[in-house]
């Protein structure tokens, strides 16, 4: 028994040793992560949280294969087309510009994703400051109106992109919930609805408080830019809606204005032009995630890193489209300015030759003549130049991308008065947005009859490589002379789309490689063949 | 007892900051363990008495005789280290080096046992002998054999799940890359696959097919000596044997771990039975790529250029063979050494182990030196035991690049570089093309980037064990791992990075520090009566990890000087394009676990276990715990009564087994939403980081859980000659983790959420069947087969939270500039299936034709190449594999071959796909780019694209392990005991119709099948070695 007793010892100590090591908690230290739930933000955090409702503007617009490209691709001005180092892909570039894309294609898809991720953004914020989680002492009604602004401004690329969405306002919904798809039209009278109602509760002024954000007059350059595409969208047009945002805007004291050259807007240190209504602030050091803004990378030769003394070198893709630049009067300081031509040199002078391909060894000389979107050589196409490209630049720009700007306001109010019979009041207008673009004044002035013409864009294939031609022209499009001038002032700045179709050209017309599709269904993007295998509510687009 | 308990949770609350709730519930286990230890008392109580009885029946004995005698082998060689034990006395011997032993016995009728690892155990009746000669047998059905279970050892016997056991002997010889590769052929079931000739790269290892979409670990629980580790941290020289337990009954013991097969290694450790000696093993070796890919080579372009196929501007006038140049005939050599010492009481076993191994690429290495002491000690008659084991590794490897070891990168631009360039510009530095994309100097790859991965490896690990009883045996199990690596890498001025980045000049420096606590408690009691056995374990373990790391990168430097040793001298902080970052996490793992074998008559048998277990990344989750368990029974036919006048069977067993094991997320958190600090925004003229969301919450998360099934028999015939084992098993995998695609609308914040969705299941055969074909006097033939099918099929994906519409989802990449996924998994189907475009011909243009939607051919220009026109065109996962290894000694010469092979199954050739198309102008192309499609034109379409002509089938045929080997065991010098000397090769040869370099891809994961631009190409070995016994 004194054995057993020993054992029952032995046996005790095991089991006790054992309590003391033993431990059943589970770990739940975050050290590196925030816990939503445990995270209780203090008004230091405000900026921070608040700001997390624009990131996505940026991300949308510039990110690689975002709105912008879409918005320029499938148009008549830019193209992609195959080069000696590349740019072929899996043909996607080729798909854009013959309207030919897959409900799979990254460019249709990226939009839905992120511009959705800005909605979700906005409705948590604004659940969060709606239920208290998010104290704003002061100001409270007007972060949320703006916040609602910033979530109607992401609606209103959707209803422009894919027309017909699910419009979803609320975070805390069950888990699993899925949205109800609602039409075009729904869609643009909730965009009019939010905006409209939340103007009053926008800060008026028009300095650091509100650059970049939405104030009172982004409001309404938003409100105008739905009207005028209000027929696009709905069937109903809303002209005089539209003439009466441009004239809060042109009327709102807040200082905006035609700067004295369209360069002046799209330099590298371009944050205090008058002429910005809403820009994307960019800056090489922070908004510096891969493809942030990189229009110089994207469409300047490998060879142009010593024109800019560039910290990498160039990929070399995107150009005009000739026909394009050919529609442009020579001494149009846009012209000029918008594109890069002709010889290129190196910072210090000397001629750049050409490093790869067909042109190998010859001089690096852009002409405006390209074979077809299946071949490019190094020289072919004018390159995009209206944004500047600082010396020393990284693969981002620092330029900030001004989404509207005050000659989208004037010009949004010219095309609604020549659309409802007063083409000399347009011109009027037109005229004042060319003056500051010509030496010559005389080629400034535009008439309202000359509005009332057609394109002078000879629209038409021009494929060499696959031996297509064909003859087409613009007279035939309606107010044609107004789209060419839409063309001239807003080229590069992701309007393309929207304005052919506004004008009945996109699947009318033919250019370079891209054959009339005369298919409706092209004026908007399918839905995203993912986004349906998803969620079961959501019925494609009529067409795809 | 109430004293005890509150200071030890004072302790707890110190060390382990436990709540009170945890407090109550550690008591309640400890409760629970203490009645059981306590009620097994009982048991013992009654034990004692009757042990005691039979210590006064030894002591009354008064004859002793002094036995001694040789035991040899069948060939006549002596054999150290059998034990020689007098029956039903605690009397026993080894025998020496030279097979000797003697014994004094003493007591009525003696009867000496002489037993020994792979021989059969004899009884020989001592009588009147004094010299008993003893010829052991080779016990070729291994029926004696031991096979380590987890948590125990069991008598093959005894075994009623399929386990696999390999030992040394057995093991594939060579420079294998890590411990998988010695069973790479060997076990049915299990396919390894080293797929890669990187020094640094591991083995893939596959057991029974597909068990996780990769939300949970992924790769089989290996246990190097009960402790929890990865295969790179053993150095295979030390390994004795290899356990896999391949069905869910057998693995249930290790419950979360479980579920993709446990492996357990057993290295060599100290044994009292083993006398003093040295042994020296080692070997030398060297590689040759397997196969080249037959890219153009310069006269090729300047024959194209001259017949007016290819612009004249593409030559370059040079002549470079770049594989050429980037690759070495490499030296690899390994060393290992071995002491072992002592006494029955305290012995040990030090080891050091020394790896220095070569890539075929320049700069491309691994360096181990891997040092390991093993020491026990017994106390109090053998009732105290301890063991300590001290591990410590060093590492270091070559970094070309800053991520890992070797760059793919550098053999792809070797391939695809044009061989009309030279190596350097007129100024001397590299040559380069910036304005080309994807397209570099692989030399200047090399030459101009440098680093060292520096890597350290220790362990600590101690077991005490105590039997207070006989029956009864208490073990502790203390585990320390630790795990330093240190980074650096930096490029030059020169580098191509710099000259298209603008770096000028980039340096980074990193540190991971892990360390792994791990202890476990056992009581074990077994106990006989009659024609009972019983062994019945209770348990608790408790590890945890905490892992901390910092990285660090900086550019544009004055000078290349410093390399990677002066980051600070970097101006990238300035312009802020230095990058830092640092990162903890901690998670643990805590269980409670059972096991009860039975045994009646050794006739019918059964275990069964369970095992509850938490895992901290369930935190936050509604079912942070599960419960694990498993049962199987064995029915040994051949003791029934009705076969014991047969001699035709030595042994026959059904087994028939049913298991749940689990597989926690790799991600801590998932249960909720978290924030993170994400992009900049502009907010009144300041740039401020924006609090955004990162992940969708789920508070349904939970274990991943595989049910298994597995129906196996065991038979041995002709003493051995025959013998195998056969093994059914279905798996049916419920909850399975994935990154789960749910709709991008609010209220997700992100288009994924991983979730427990979707069942698959496995299902298959394994056979094994071994043959003894001759046995000899001189000559012995061994020869084994074995063969395995497996079925994966994904049943259905769909959880609490979403069901997906559409009945397949996409998986793979094809990398740029195709741009598109490579497989489609259906619900219901075959996971691995290759979904691209199906070209049934091409036109006399040389443009593609397709099978359209309806089945119709389809020309090029009408083909949309939309997502509805995708089929499924192959498929990535063998069907069945097969392996056959034989060995054959004559004399004092033996020859090991090893073969295996894979069918059923395709490949997606992604050379093929981006290198065999003509419009490919600034790259180099394989010369097969040029010769007709179907044999009737050249492809000539501009776009490169993932369609059917590229997915190939992979079936193939592998001599894999040749190894020659000669045994000297007569030697005048009587310190060298032993020696062998072998030849052998790695990769010997395949046969297979596979374009590609080798057919033996990727087989992970829902992409299998992919054989990648950027693999290091496997290579073909050769190694001559040496061991030597002091």
């Amino acid at each position: 028994m004194k054995k057993l007793k020993k054992n029952y010892l032995v046996i005790t100590a095991f089991v006790s040793v054992l309590g003391i090591t033993a431990c059943d908690k589970l770990k739940d230290t975050h050290y590196d992560k925030i816990i939503t739930n445990n995270f209780k933000p203090s008004k230091s955090d405000l900026p921070a949280l608040i700001g997390a409702g624009y990131t996505q503007w940026r991300l949308i617009l510039l990110d690689w294969n975002g709105l912008w490209r879409a918005q320029e691709l499938s148009g008549d001005q830019i193209v992609i087309p195959k080069r000696p180092n590349g740019w072929f892909d899996d043909g996607v570039y080729q798909r854009i510009q013959k309207h030919t894309w897959t409900t799979d294609d990254d460019v249709v898809r990226q939009t839905w994703l992120r511009t959705y991720k800005g909605i979700a953004n906005c409705n948590r914020i604004i659940s969060d400051i709606e239920t208290g989680r998010i104290e704003i002492a002061e100001g409270k009604e007007a972060t949320l109106a703006e916040l609602k602004v910033v979530r109607a401004s992401y609606y209103a690329i959707l209803c422009d992109f894919y027309g017909n969405v699910p419009i979803v306002t609320k975070f805390d919904v069950p888990l699993g919930f899925l949205p109800e798809q609602n039409s075009r039209l729904e869609v643009f009278n909730f965009i009019v609805k939010e905006i409209t109602d939340n103007i009053p509760l926008l800060s008026s002024a028009n300095d650091i408080t509100t650059y970049g954000k939405f104030n009172k007059w982004a409001a309404y350059t938003l409100l105008a830019k739905m009207y005028l595409n209000a027929q696009v969208y709905t069937g109903t047009p809303r002209w005089a809606e539209c003439i009466a945002a441009c004239d809060a805007v042109i009327n709102s004291g807040a200082g905006y204005k035609l700067e004295s050259s369209q360069k002046n807007v799209f330099v590298t240190e371009n944050q205090n032009s008058k002429e910005i209504i809403f820009a994307l602030p960019l800056d090489e050091d922070y908004t510096n995630n891969w493809n942030a803004f990189d229009f110089h990378m994207q469409t300047l030769q490998p060879e142009n890193q010593a024109t800019y003394n560039l910290k990498m070198s160039p990929w070399g893709g995107m150009c005009a489209i000739p026909q394009f630049i050919s529609s442009f009067d020579e001494s149009d300081a846009r012209y000029q300015n918008n594109w890069i031509k002709g010889q290129q040199y190196t910072s210090t002078g000397q001629m750049l030759y050409v490093g790869q391909g067909d042109f190998k060894d010859k001089p690096l000389n852009f002409i405006n003549e390209l074979p077809g979107i299946d071949k490019g050589e190094s020289v072919h196409g004018l390159r995009l130049g209206k944004f500047e490209i600082k010396m020393g630049s990284t693969n981002v720009l620092s330029n900030d991308y001004p989404v509207f700007r005050y000659a989208d306001i004037l010009m949004m109010k010219a095309e609604c008065l020549l659309r409802t019979g007063q083409p000399d009041a347009a011109a009027v207008i037109v005229t004042e947005v060319r003056q500051r673009n010509f030496t010559d004044p005389s080629k400034a002035v535009v008439t309202g009859a000359q509005l009332q013409q057609g394109s002078s864009y000879a629209y038409g294939l021009k494929d060499a490589v696959n031996n297509q031609f064909s003859t087409e022209g613009g007279a035939d499009i309606q107010y044609g002379r107004f789209l060419d001038e839409l063309a001239w002032e807003f080229n590069q700045e992701g309007h393309r789309r929207t304005d052919m179709i506004r004008f009945g050209a996109f699947t009318k017309k033919s250019w370079l490689s891209h054959a009339a599709t005369n298919n409706p269904s092209r004026t908007i993007f399918p839905i995203p063949r993912t986004e349906i295998e998803k969620n079961n509510n959501l019925v494609q687009n009529p067409g795809y | 007892m109430t004293n005890l308990l509150t200071k030890t949770n004072q302790g707890m609350k110190k060390y382990t900051e436990c709540t009170p709730y945890a407090r109550r519930a550690i008591r309640v286990s400890f409760q629970i363990i203490f009645l059981l230890v306590l009620s097994t008392q009982l048991l013992v109580a009654g034990s004692l008495k009757k042990q005691s009885a039979s210590e006064t029946k030894i002591s009354q004995s008064i004859v002793d005789i002094t036995v001694k005698g040789k035991v040899t082998d069948n060939k006549g060689a002596g054999l150290p280290g059998v034990s020689v034990k007098q029956k039903g006395a605690n009397k026993s011997t080894i025998t020496d080096v030279q097979g000797n032993y003697v014994l004094t016995v003493s007591g009525e009728n003696p009867v000496l046992v002489f037993s020994f690892i792979g021989f059969q155990s004899q009884e020989i009746a001592v009588e009147n002998k004094t010299v008993i000669n003893v010829v052991l047998v080779e016990n070729a059905s291994n029926l004696q054999e031991v096979v380590v279970i987890g948590y125990g050892t069991q008598k093959r016997a005894d075994v009623t799940s399929a386990v696999a056991s390999v030992k040394a002997k057995e093991f594939v010889k060579g420079p294998v890359l890590d411990a998988g590769q010695l069973l790479q052929g060997k076990v049915a079931g299990l396919t390894i696959g080293s797929p890669s000739g990187n020094p640094t790269d591991g083995t893939q290892i596959l057991l029974r097919g597909n068990t996780t979409l990769f939300g949970a670990n992924s790769s089989p629980l290996v246990l190097i000596d009960g402790v929890p580790g990865d295969l790179k941290t053993v150095a295979p020289e030390d390994i004795e044997a290899i356990d896999v337990l391949k069905d869910g009954s057998a693995a249930a013991i290790y419950g979360v771990r479980g579920s993709n097969g446990v492996i357990i290694i057993t290295t060599k450790r100290a044994n009292g039975n083993i006398s003093n000696s040295v042994d020296y093993s080692g070997y030398a070796s060297t590689q040759v790529i397997s196969k080249k890919l037959d890219m153009l080579t310069a006269q090729d372009y300047r024959d194209q250029i001259a017949a007016g196929i290819r612009n004249a501007s593409w030559d370059n006038g040079s002549s470079t063979d770049w594989l050429k140049e980037t690759t070495r005939t490499p030296l690899t050599q390994v060393h290992n050494l071995t002491m072992r010492g002592g006494n029955n009481t305290t012995n040990y076993l030090v080891s050091a182990n020394y790896r220095a191994l070569e890539g075929i690429f320049r700069k491309s290495d691994n360096k181990t030196f891997t040092g390991k002491i093993d020491v026990n000690h017994n106390m109090f008659d053998n009732k105290l035991k301890f063991n300590f084991g001290l591990l410590n590794q060093t590492n270091n490897y070559t970094k070309v690049t800053g991520g890992g070891s070797f760059n793919g990168w550098i053999y792809r631009q070797s391939v695809i570089r044009n061989p009309t360039e030279p190596i350097y510009n007129s100024s001397g530095g590299f040559y380069e093309q910036t304005g080309n994309f994807d397209y570099e100097n692989p030399l200047a790859y090399l030459e101009e980037g440098d680093g060292e991965s520096k890597n350290v490896n220790s362990r600590l690990n101690a077991t005490i064990s105590y039997k207070p009883v006989r029956d009864l045996k208490l073990s502790a199990l203390f585990s320390y791992s630790r795990f330093n690596g240190n980074d650096g890498y930096s490029e030059t001025k020169e580098h191509i990075s710099n000259i298209k980045n603008g770096l000028n000049g980039y340096a980074s420096v990193g540190s991971r520090l892990s360390i792994d606590r791990l202890t476990e408690w056992t009581a074990e009691y077994s106990k006989t009566i009659k024609n009972h056995r019983v062994v019945a374990l209770a348990g608790y373990g408790y590890q945890e990890n905490v892992t901390t790391g910092m990285d660090a990168s900086n550019q544009n430097f004055p000078t290349d000087i410093f390399g990677y040793n002066n980051l600070g001298l970097g101006e990238g902080i300035k312009n802020a394009r230095a990058t830092l970052g640092s990162y903890k996490s901690e998670t643990n793992l805590i269980s409670y676990f059972g096991r009860l074998n039975y045994s009646y008559k050794d006739k019918y048998l059964l275990l069964a276990s369970l095992r509850r277990e938490g895992a901290s990344q369930l935190y936050g989750a509604n079912h942070p715990y599960g419960n694990f368990w498993g049962l199987s029974g064995g029915w040994r036919i051949t003791k029934e009564n009705f076969m014991k006048n047969q001699e035709l069977f030595d042994d026959i067993k059904l087994r028939l087994g049913y298991g749940i094991t689990g597989s926690q997320p790799r991600e801590q958190f998932l249960a909720t939403q978290l924030l993170k600090y994400g992009e900049y925004v502009y907010s009144n003229g300041m740039w401020t980081k924006t609090i955004e969301p990162d992940q969708n919450q789920n508070p349904f998360i939970r274990w991943e859980e595989k049910h298994e099934t597995n129906l196996g028999l065991d038979f041995s015939l002709l003493k051995g000659r025959i013998s195998g084992n056969a093994d059914l098993y279905n798996r049916q995998i419920n909850r399975l983790l994935y990154r789960f695609q749910v709709p991008s609308t609010p209220p997700n914040v992100v288009d994924f959420t991983w979730a427990n969705v979707g069942k698959m299941e496995n299902k298959g055969l394994e056979l094994m069947l071994n043959f003894v074909p001759v046995k000899s006097k001189k000559l012995v033939w061994n020869t084994s087969f074995n063969f395995s099918t497996n079925k994966n099929k994904l049943v259905s994906l769909s959880n609490q939270l979403y069901k997906t519409t559409s009945n397949h989802f996409e998986t793979g990449w094809t990398g740029p500039p195709i741009t598109t996924f490579t497989h489609s998994t259906t619900i219901g189907g075959k996971i691995g299936n290759f979904y691209g475009y199906k070209v049934i011909d091409i036109d006399n243009n040389g443009k593609w034709i397709y099978e359209g939607r309806d089945g119709q051919p389809v020309s090029y220009d009408n083909f949309a190449h939309s997502f509805e026109d995708k089929k499924v065109i192959g498929n990535g996962l063998p069907k069945w594999y097969g392996g056959w290894n034989n060995s054959f000694s004559y004399k004092n010469f033996d020859l090991n071959i090893t073969m295996r092979g894979a069918f059923g199954y395709q490949i997606l050739n992604f050379q093929r796909m981006y290198m065999e198309n003509p419009a490919i102008q600034n790259f180099n192309t394989l010369k097969s780019a040029y010769t007709p499609v179907f044999g009737k034109a050249v492809l000539n379409v501009p776009a490169l694209e993932y369609n059917s002509y590229y997915v190939e089938d992979g079936d193939f045929w592998k001599v894999d392990n040749i190894t020659f080997g000669y045994n000297f065991n007569k030697f005048k010098s009587s310190y060298i005991k032993g020696a062998r000397i072998y030849l052998s090769s790695l990769n010997t040869l395949t046969i297979t119709k596979y374009k590609g370099l080798d057919p033996e891809v990727s087989r992970l994961g829902l992409d299998p099948g992919i054989d990648g631009r950027d693999k290091y190409p496997s290579t073909r070995s050769f190694t001559m070695g040496v061991n030597l016994n002091f």
